[in-house]
């Protein structure tokens, strides 16, 4: 047993160093604080959310279902007269977030008992995950606005009564509405096929970063390990030339895998979301009109961000990829990479960031690989200058990156650079990063 | 004659640490001329910075008239460097390895070749070059390492600890390749701890301790010098002053 508590004792002394706690408690940290921040986000989006109501009925009956909007948690504005066009641009510039249209002759016809038509228009601002949860208000206002009416007719006794009318006197004619324009169709519907097109490419790019980056980082921690790094620095091959040669290599490989993991995650979305075989010609039509396809021009513009945000990837996983002394410690080295991608992934994926605070907003835009996360949103939504703005932010931190890849590998730092495996007990101090961005740019004669 | 390798007081430092205090000796084309010293001498921060993959904290290295940090690259051209402990590529072939190393120095495919069967000529491996290096024994690949850094008609080859590790008889080979391929005019700078081993094999040998060249000369010449049978007893004597 005392040989036991020996041995434990050394794995143990092995495995807790800062190089692997260091990690272990950014990401408590991070993700700590990442899980406040959807929680505010959530209750952000538990508030009343303005809606307006066009009331061309002006009767009781319309006055009464207004009523009960405010009941399912909506912050009501009711106009009565006015286009409904106009008035669905206003509310958009007001940040509305729907517009229920009570058409002339509501309250006569339910008194009727015939089916009355109300016309809903869903305002789309960000595909994130939180964005559906309008429509998803939109469908319960309806369904209390329908018991009302049940129940009204209940209360009366009319004989003859129809179950039908009883429990579905109010059907809606959907419209969602993106930018300024509107078109018919079934927002759940919309926001799945928006989804599948945008959710697979942050998916296939998580991914496809840390398989490139970790491809990187092992190549050159493999070519320590087995000392071969040394006779390939005396060759004649340009120091420039085997970083390029080993960043477009890993590069390729991971063009080709998300090649592959599109093709299967497409099929995959598309079994979960319906598909676009399932959905009705009337969303396609809707989806067309409201520009929510990439065409040629957004195809490039995403093409170039995902490119951007792998090339930049690259260049980080090569200077993480120098400071490993053998393949295990590469996992360790890569992990804060992989944080920093699948941090705005998780991020965008539940929060408006057109709706939350500056800072959490900077810090998004900060990390190079949220724009291509974020591309395809801002192309939908006609925002072209952020698009391009973060292509050539991840531009400028890919040459920023490269230049010091470059020097560590031109210089003899790629064979002296260790990461500071001190136990934890003694000091994480003189963190050799620090040194090494101090004297990086120190000029050697 | 020509000095295939000039090195004037250089010294290294890693990071407050000086591994060596100002270095001076030359090596002649032809010359095999051999540092010995004990562990952490800084033998092989020297042969590093001579094969331009550390750089000196100050001093002068030139092979062949030309700098090593300011002309690295054309001094890469014309040197060959054989790392102590070198691996190669497990999942090639020995052949493969050879191919892939001829194919960074050669500028065509015919002296691609040319250097790929000289190399397979000095391993002596035969039909085992087709096996994955995986497959090889330590000597086995410190042969194929070592064909690899003559095969390329090097004006100075650098070569850390040529025989570490490796039994008597595959030493005895290596030491003889090594003879053989400098008969050719090729310069040798190396470095051993073996004693014997540097007797038979160096026209010259320096002494080198803490980062210091204690003394240089022949191995008569010292001997001679300080009166003992052996250059053993000589390096003990030298470090002990
Ligand atoms: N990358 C490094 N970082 C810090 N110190 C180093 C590094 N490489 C070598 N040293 C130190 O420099 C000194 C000289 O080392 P070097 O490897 O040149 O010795 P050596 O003579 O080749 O020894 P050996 O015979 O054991 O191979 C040693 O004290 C060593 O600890
Ligand atoms: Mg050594």
């Amino acid at each position: 047993m005392r040989r036991f508590w020996v041995i434990l004792k050394k794995e143990l002394k092995e495995m807790l160093t800062w190089v692997t706690l260091i990690p272990i408690i950014l990401i408590t940290v991070v993700y700590g604080l990442l899980g406040r921040v959807i929680n505010s986000e959530q209750k952000k989006q538990s508030a009343p959310q303005p809606v307006a109501v066009v009331d061309y009925d002006k009767t009781a009956t319309s006055k009464a279902l207004t009523g009960i909007l405010s009941g399912v948690n909506l912050k009501v504005t009711t106009y009565t007269d006015g286009e409904v066009d106009e008035i669905v641009r206003k509310v958009v510039a007001e940040k509305g977030s729907a517009v229920l249209v009570i058409p002339q002759g509501f309250e006569a016809g339910i008194g009727a008992q015939k089916p009355q038509k109300v016309q809903t228009y869903t305002i789309m601002r960000s595909f994130s995950l939180l964005g559906m949860t309008s429509s998803i208000k939109l469908d319960a206002a309806l369904n209390a606005m329908n018991q009302y009416v049940g129940d009204q007719y209940i209360k009366a006794g009319a004989p003859g009564l129809d179950p039908a009318i009883v429990r579905n006197a109010i059907t809606a004619q959907s419209f969602v509405t993106v930018g300024g324009r509107s078109a018919e169709g079934n927002p759940q519907e919309i926001v799945g096929v928006v989804m599948q097109q945008t959710m697979i490419i942050p998916i296939v790019l998580t991914l496809v970063i840390i398989m490139a980056a970790q491809m990187i980082a092992a190549s050159i921690a493999g070519e320590k390990e087995n000392k071969t790094l040394e006779t390939l620095l005396s060759t004649p091959v340009g120091r420039g030339s085997l970083v390029t040669a080993k960043m477009m290599a890993s590069g390729i490989v991971a063009l080709i895998s998300a090649a592959a993991y599109m093709v299967g995650m497409k099929s995959y979305m598309g079994s979960l979301l319906g598909g676009s075989g399932g959905t009705s010609s009337a969303s396609g039509q809707a989806i067309q009109q409201l520009g929510l396809v990439l065409d040629l021009r957004g195809y490039l513009l995403l093409g170039l961000s995902v490119f951007a945000g792998i090339m930049v990837a690259l260049a980080i996983a090569v200077i993480l990829g120098a400071f490993a002394e053998n393949l295990s410690s590469v996992q360790v080295l890569i992990t804060p990479l992989m944080m920093m991608v699948l941090l705005p992934y998780l991020i965008t994926m539940f929060v408006d960031l057109n709706s939350t605070s500056p800072i959490l907003k900077w810090f998004i835009y900060a990390i190079p690989f949220a724009h291509p996360f974020l591309a395809a949103q801002y192309i939908f939504a006609r925002n072209f200058t952020a698009v391009i703005g973060g292509i050539v932010y991840q531009g400028a931190l890919f040459f920023v990156f490269a230049t010091i890849a470059a020097r560590i590998f031109s210089t003899d730092r790629i064979l002296t650079m260790k990461l500071n495996t001190a136990r934890v007990g003694s000091s994480p101090g003189n963190w050799p990063i620090l040194r090494l961005i101090g004297s990086l740019f120190k000029r050697h004669k | 004659m020509e000095q295939a390798l000039v090195v004037e007081n250089l010294k290294k430092s890693y990071g407050k640490f000086e591994a060596l205090h100002g270095v001076s000796f030359e090596v002649a084309s032809g010359e095999i001329f051999a540092l010995i010293g004990p562990n952490g001498a800084g033998k092989t921060t020297i042969l590093r910075i001579v094969s331009t993959i550390l750089q000196p904290t100050s001093g002068n290295v030139v092979v062949y008239g030309m700098d090593v940090q300011k002309e690295a690259p054309r001094v890469r051209e014309i040197i060959s460097y054989l790392p102590e402990e070198a691996g190669a590529y497990k999942h090639l072939t020995g052949l493969g390895y050879l191919r892939f190393m001829a194919e960074l120095f050669a500028a065509d495919t015919a002296t691609q070749q040319e250097y790929v069967r000289r190399a397979s000529d000095i391993t002596g491996l035969g039909d085992r070059l087709r096996d994955k290096i995986g497959t090889y024994s330590k000597g086995m690949t410190r042969k194929l390492l070592l064909s690899r850094a003559v095969m390329t008609h090097p004006k100075l080859a650098v070569i850390d600890e040529p025989t570490s590790g490796l039994d008597v008889v595959a030493a005895i080979d290596i030491r003889q390749s090594i003879r053989r391929t400098t008969s050719e005019g090729m310069a040798v700078l190396l470095s051993s701890h073996n004693m014997l081993e540097i007797e038979y094999l160096s026209d010259r040998v320096a002494i080198i301790d803490n980062g210091t060249i204690h003394d240089v000369g022949t191995p008569q010449g010292l001997k001679a010098k300080y009166g003992k049978a052996n250059l053993e007893e000589v390096f003990v004597e030298v470090v002990r002053q």
